[in-house]
């Protein structure tokens, strides 16, 4: 008797925790509460107003109060480099860009390149003339010059100093642009032939002459460590908003502000507006969430459930929450088209599945079959939207006129009938050889949003009478067969891509490039015949890519969307909704689905000064 | 000059461990499906070249043998090589030994300060009804999983705001005074200490209560009472003198945990110790820095072992006479 008194007394206890951590909004489904990004009233484009000699950038947005830091977070390990031009992972390249201002930038509303350390620029034909800021200067005083600009992009970028990715794509069939100085406030870029993406990649970093040169006269290997994690940040010397004061490894890194930053207020004050910019290293998810409920940082971004509990509380608190619109990150199926064989004669692929996995029909019903709806209200708490192109939902290029479509059984069986597939008495779908349709489809183990999608169509493609034998495998297994045993039949995979640059897939769309997963050239099968539409779109790429005027780009870029729309190489599932939480006292905050929140970080201001 | 010569033969005797002990981490490291190029792989961005390149820095163009004697040579030298970014180990290492060590030293000294005298406490009282609450809060303490309480701990941190939700130092650090600079790594020590402490506090106390209990048992101790002793001097110069020798061997151990007992509870509190950069690392593959403190661990253990040993021959002249 007396036992079950304790066990009632605990129960009662668990009870009371349940009921106090779900409060009675949460029933308000999340799909509904962030229905549509919130109207932002964007404030004009700065402009530039000489003022003794010097060109400032002026920002039109409303003045503010000058003090106070913004806390931000970084998760994993912290940063690897501060120098800008080493970084290979998202975190060093958004700390160090903090630092370093760009000739031009991206306007986070409408996606056009204006200028930004430049004052403005011109294209002719295969040239592009940079017009510097008279009168700006770096952190240690002294001037940015057209020297800096033909240094950054000749001794360090062209020359393969650093991490040359940013190199590798500024090769234009093997040649490199010229940089040269027409005088010290003028640049001139050529192109060996028209290159439309060419404007974008200006945006990297200038790096300061008199500090770099030296380290490059040191060589690459001493480049490689050069403003690496362990330098002093009191050798640095920026053109930014920020710059570094401290770095305490796995805790934070923080910033002050630039006194001499050439953008200043309506009031002709010099921003930014913040003291200090500290981001704090947190190592996963959870510490992070942790962090922002106990008001460590001030600003977060929020996934599936976190978001949905986090609006519930949002009324009461002193948190706004913004619906930044879709993620450039496209969750998607492949299919293994590959036909070759290996080093020892074998198919990558076993060859009855080939047939299917070859068949246009066959990925078509696939796709037809999957419930994208289901997947995003169950998956991804409604965070999400059911995704039809390669190209993501908020990049400047989305061919519009492809619609999306819903779930349809019927559509499928139809399109398996005419490639001759049936399904038998006991509803089991088979070729017209005989062969029950039966596959593998991967995932990376360990990534529960994945794995999630991946039982729910191992569930949708089971009522066409398909066999699906799920298998989460891990990380690198799964990487190694798909781009070096290609021994796969399908796999759940995710991938990031630019907004505003769809060159930026080539590795993946091009027939030889290195992530064209779903028919995978390994360097043997260099010459291997390509498919009808892998040809064109590899026409189409380089077509793109040599346009200059956007609607003519959009054109060949709309084209290759409605292959891969069309063909299914891929077939697209969802694209999440980003979601993020910061608190109100900070204003100017103009949230876009290209910028996020802080790409004006030096207009941020603390309404408390604190 | 005997026991020299002891320490000596130990020390040589270490070799082959040591060797042993690299041979099979390398192995396992580099035979594992880990690969540490597989996130560059997947990056769209990434060229081929730069791919190439990558995969000669690290050296996995070579086979693993290859790799293995590359690794052992720069580190007989006492060179520990770099890290996949290109950072020298073993200046990633001073970063974070200090800070283990931090939490390390204050958790052992609290729990030895403590644990030895509560064991001993429950032992005199045996059977008492302190003893039996000892008992029921020790047993607490051995039975709740780290993992469980420190998140547990920081969940209170969070609704109470009384407590840093993880770390070492506020971000406005650098600005304080000495004085405050103190309190706030103390502020933040306090819940993972909490955790560390509760943990191993039960054990020790528990080691050091039966310890004694056994001696007490015994039949010199009976004698000693029976010749009309004081308790004091019963248990205080006699008993514990013959409790203490397995509690030496113990405090070897608890060297070897000196800089990698405790990277569970510095993962969930984020604390910047080499818990959190160990695991990072294996993660990643990073072998320089998985092997150098694997190597670690192995040294921290043999020393912990060779010290314990030491102390025990001073403290007890029947091992003096067996051993040298």
């Amino acid at each position: 008797m007396k036992r079950i008194g304790y066990i009632l007394v605990v129960l009662l206890l668990l009870l009371l925790c349940v009921n106090r951590d779900l409060p009675v909004a949460e029933s308000e489904a999340p799909q509904t509460a962030f229905a549509a990004p919130q109207q932002v009233v964007f404030p004009p484009r700065a402009k530039t107003v000489t003022l003794k000699g010097v060109d400032y950038l002026q920002s039109q947005a409303p003045a503010g109060k000058f003090g106070g830091a913004l806390v931000m977070s970084t998760i994993g390990e912290g940063p690897k480099t501060f120098n800008p031009f080493n970084t290979k992972d998202a975190t060093s390249a958004a700390l160090s860009e903090l630092m370093y201002d760009g000739l031009v930038t991206t306007d986070p509303q409408t996606g056009e390149t204006v200028p930004k350390l430049a004052k403005s620029y011109e294209i002719k034909g295969n040239d592009y003339i940079m017009h510097l800021r008279r009168g700006i200067k770096w952190s240690d005083g002294k001037p940015i010059t057209a020297d800096d600009v033909v240094f950054t992009w000749r001794n360090i970028i062209f020359d393969g100093f650093g991490n040359t990715s940013a190199r590798d794509s500024v090769v234009i069939d093997g040649k490199l642009p010229t940089v040269r100085k027409a005088d010290d406030y003028t640049v001139i870029f050529t192109t060996p032939q028209p290159f439309a993406p060419f404007l974008r990649l200006l945006a990297g970093p200038i790096a300061p002459k008199h500090v770099f040169e030296p380290a490059v006269k040191k060589g690459k290997a001493y480049f490689e460590t050069f403003f690496s994690t362990n330098a002093n940040p009191k050798n640095f010397v920026t053109s930014g908003p920020f710059r570094m004061v401290e770095y305490v490894p796995a805790q934070r890194v923080v910033y002050e502000r630039n006194p001499d930053y050439y953008i200043i207020n309506t009031e002709n004050r010099k921003l930014p507006y913040l003291d200090k910019v500290i981001y704090l290293i947190v190592g996963d998810l959870n510490n992070e969430v942790l962090k922002f409920e106990g008001g460590e940082i001030d600003l977060i971004n929020l996934h599936g459930a976190n978001a949905a509990r986090f609006k519930a509380r949002e009324r009461y608190s002193d948190f706004a929450m913004y619906n930044l619109g879709p993620d450039t990150g496209t969750m998607y199926m492949g299919i293994n088209q590959n036909n070759r064989r290996n080093e020892k004669g074998e198919f990558y692929v076993n060859s009855k599945k080939q047939k299917w996995f070859r068949d246009k029909n066959f990925r078509q019903a696939v796709d037809f079959a999957l419930d994208r709806k289901n997947m995003v209200l169950n998956i991804a708490n409604g965070l999400a939207a059911p995704l039809f192109t390669p190209e993501s939902l908020n990049s400047v290029f989305l061919n519009k006129t492809l619609k999306p479509y819903g779930r349809n059984l019927d559509k499928s069986r139809e399109l398996l009938k005419k490639s001759g597939f049936y399904q038998d008495g006991k509803g089991r779908l088979t070729d017209k050889y005989g062969n029950r349709v039966e596959f593998d489809l991967y995932t990376n183990a360990g990534n529960t949003e994945r794995e999630a999608i991946g039982v729910m169509v191992k569930q949708d493609l089971e009522d066409l009478g398909m066999k699906v034998n799920f298998k989460p495998i891990e990380f690198n297994s799964l990487v190694n067969k798909l781009v070096s045993t290609l021994d796969w039949d399908m796999v759940i995979m995710g991938l990031t891509g630019s907004p505003l640059e769809p060159n930026g897939g080539k590795n993946v769309w091009l027939s030889d490039g290195t992530l064209h997963v779903f028919n995978q050239r390994l360097e043997k099968d260099r010459r291997s015949k390509r498919l009808p539409y892998e040809a064109r779109i590899d026409e189409l790429f380089k077509q793109g890519a040599l346009a200059v005027k956007f609607e003519d780009r959009k054109k060949y870029y709309d084209e290759y969307q409605k292959i891969v729309y069309d063909e299914k190489p891929f077939i697209y599932i969802y694209s999440p909704i980003r979601i993020a939480a910061m608190r109100k006292k900070f204003k100017n905050v103009f949230p876009s689905s290209l910028g996020g929140l802080t790409h004006n970080v030096e207009e941020i201001y603390a309404e408390d000064g604190k | 000059m005997q026991i020299l010569l002891y320490i000596f033969k130990r020390i040589l005797q270490t070799i082959p461990l040591l060797i042993i002990v690299s041979l099979i981490s390398f192995f396992i490291i580099r035979l594992s499906p880990v690969d540490p190029l597989a996130e560059l792989k997947l990056n769209p961005s990434v060229s081929k070249e730069t791919l190439q390149r990558e995969t000669e820095r690290l050296g996995l163009d070579k086979p693993i043998i290859v790799q293995y004697a590359k690794w052992a040579k720069s580190f007989v030298r006492g060179d520990l090589g770099v890290t996949s970014n290109g950072e020298q180990v073993s200046a990633k290492l001073k970063e974070r030994i200090p800070n283990t060590l931090l939490l390390t030293v204050v958790v052992i000294f609290l729990t030895w300060v403590t644990g030895v005298p509560l064991g001993i406490f429950a032992a005199v009282h045996w059977k008492s009804k302190r003893d039996r609450i000892l008992t029921v809060l020790t047993s607490i303490g051995m039975a709740i999983p780290s993992f469980f309480f420190a998140v547990l701990l920081l969940i209170f941190a969070v609704k109470t705001g009384w407590f840093p939700v993880g770390g070492l130092t506020s971000s406005d650090f650098l600005e304080m005074s000495f004085a405050q600079k103190i309190w706030d790594v103390t502020h933040h020590l306090i819940l993972p200490v909490a955790v560390l402490f509760t943990i191993s506090l039960a054990g020790l106390q528990r080691q050091m209560r039966g310890n004694l209990l056994d001696v007490l048992d015994s039949d010199y101790v009976k004698f000693a009472r029976a010749k009309g002793l004081s308790e004091f001097k019963v248990i205080y110069k006699h008993a514990l003198r013959n409790a203490v020798n397995p509690m030496i061997t113990l405090l070897g151990f608890e060297f070897a945990s000196l800089l990698s007992g405790a990277a569970l509870t510095e993962y969930v509190f984020q604390y910047p110790g080499l818990g959190r950069l160990i695991l990072e690392a294996v993660l990643r593959s990073d072998i320089n820095l998985v092997m150098a403190s694997l190597m670690i661990g192995a040294v921290m253990l043999i020393l912990g072992n060779l010290i314990a040993d030491i102390l025990l021959i001073i403290t007890d002249p029947r091992i003096r006479r067996k051993e040298v």
